[in-house]
């Protein structure tokens, strides 16, 4: 009886211990809040597109979430890579993705080209790369996409 | 002792005029509300939803062009009453919003014995123009469907403005132009050497462009910033390369050639896809500045001013 009330003596201290933890000062956070939910699911229904989501994601939880939410485009760049080569193919999705990387370093930070999406990011479908002219969305600069 | 009689005597005075006036303020409170009750019964026999209200309201609306409201006003004046003027205004307020399939209809209904005959078949044209389905425009112009008698020569102006729209061979220029009237001459001109000579870039050069020097395409579609980016990323690539393969480092040299490589294979594809988001551009824009003219001109159709006069 005497231990048994000591146990409950010690877990309801121990209880009450997590308890204060609530009222901790917070530790401030300096990432940039992503601006979507991640999707997860990885895409199975052929061996190539299992590898490439597969990859996304994993670069999604070990590098992008862990390095903020900075890529300045809509879709992302990771996005647009996965969108590239499902739209078209491994080579031309590659190919792609390189433009973009490269649009996305651009040293001049010159952007005036690309709309803006709602989530305050620049827009940049993959459509407008597959280089078939009468798919292309031209939206000037000045709207907004939605 | 005097005294105190005057005194009486005003008091007296004072307590009849007092009670005189506020009998005379009884009665008048008395007649107002009456006669405020009597007036109020004449207004409630107003029928303010009444099929004449309801044309009189709804002409009111379409002439701020509140053309929303006006429709439902029209609409319940219409099971009452077939009135050209309503229908046709009707209509027109139905294409003003862009319920363009009803406001078909409506003008259909004003093609025969109807002295809006004339005014219906113009904005059964025009609304077709605008539902942009250019080669079924095309087709009623060939077919000449309810084309207006008076109006042919304005039908045919906006069959010409299909062309610069769509993307299909231009008629004659000779025919294109003279087609329309001196003072539009020069512009309708202008626009139809920009559709035949769009300023376009071309694909091919713009690509040769870039596997030549690469961010050269870019610039060429004038993309300065990317192109000089691309420039110097795989000229900072191609240099750690060939730096690692002097002092014999194989691997290293190996995967920044590698790296190197796809910055240039890729620059080649997006300065082709940078030229065509260009021409895309170019098209827009001509497009937009066509529309904006046709609108000015009200699409070459007469202004029905005299319906809200």
């Amino acid at each position: 009886m005497k231990y048994l009330f000591i146990i409950i003596i010690t877990a309801n201290i121990l209880c009450a211990q997590t308890d204060w933890v609530k009222w901790e000062a917070a530790e401030p956070s300096y990432e940039i809040p992503v601006s979507q939910e991640r999707n997860f699911r990885v895409d199975n229904s052929t061996i190539g597109s299992l590898i490439i989501t597969g990859a996304t994601k994993i670069y999604h939880i070990m590098v992008s979430d862990v390095d903020g939410d900075n890529c300045p485009f809509y879709p992302s760049c990771s996005e647009f890579f996965v969108e590239g080569v499902k739209s078209t193919n491994l080579f031309q999705g590659g190919l792609m993705f390189i433009d973009r990387f490269t649009r996305d370093i651009n040293f001049f930070k010159s952007r005036n080209k690309y709309p803006l999406h709602v989530s305050g990011k620049l827009y940049d479908p993959v459509v407008n790369y597959t280089l078939k002219f009468h798919n292309i969305t031209y939206i000037p600069h000045d709207h907004i996409v939605k | 002792m005097l005294n105190n009689k005057i005194k009486s005597a005003y008091i007296i005075s004072a307590k009849a005029l007092a009670r005189f006036s506020r009998m005379i303020f009884i009665a008048a409170i008395l007649i107002t509300n009456i006669s405020s009750s009597i007036i109020a019964q004449v207004t409630e026999e107003v029928n303010l939803f009444s099929p004449v209200n309801r044309l009189k309201f709804g002409n009111h609306l379409f002439c701020n062009k509140d053309y929303l409201r006006a429709i439902d006003e029209y609409r319940e004046y219409l099971k009452f009453s077939n009135n050209d003027t309503a229908r046709f205004k009707f209509a027109l307020s139905l294409a003003a919003i862009g319920r363009a399939t009803e406001a078909l209809d409506n003008y259909k209904g004003l093609f025969f014995s109807s002295i809006f005959s004339e005014q219906a078949r113009m904005e059964f044209y025009k609304v077709n123009f605008l539902m942009e389905d250019y080669q079924k425009f095309r087709s009623l112009c060939t077919m000449q469907s309810y084309l207006p008698e008076k109006h042919k020569s304005e039908i045919v102006r906006l069959n010409f403005f299909t062309y610069l729209i769509d993307d299909i061979y231009l008629p004659d220029s000779a025919e294109f132009i003279n087609s329309f009237d001196a003072e539009d001459k020069s512009e309708v001109a202008d626009f139809y050497l920009r559709k035949k000579y769009p300023p376009y870039k071309s694909t091919v050069k713009a690509a040769i462009l870039s596997a030549i020097i690469p961010g050269a395409g870019k610039i060429y579609t004038e993309d300065y910033a990317e192109g000089i980016t691309a420039f110097i990323a795989t000229g900072v690539l191609s240099f750690i390369a060939y730096n690692n393969f002097t002092n014999n480092h194989k691997l290293r040299g190996t995967l920044f050639a590698g790296l190197a490589v796809l910055s240039y294979a890729g620059n080649i594809y997006g300065s082709a896809a940078s030229a065509q988001i260009y021409n895309a551009g170019i098209r827009f824009n001509f497009e937009s500045e066509v529309k904006l003219y046709l609108n000015k001109k009200n699409y070459f159709i007469p202004v029905h001013n005299f319906l809200c006069n």
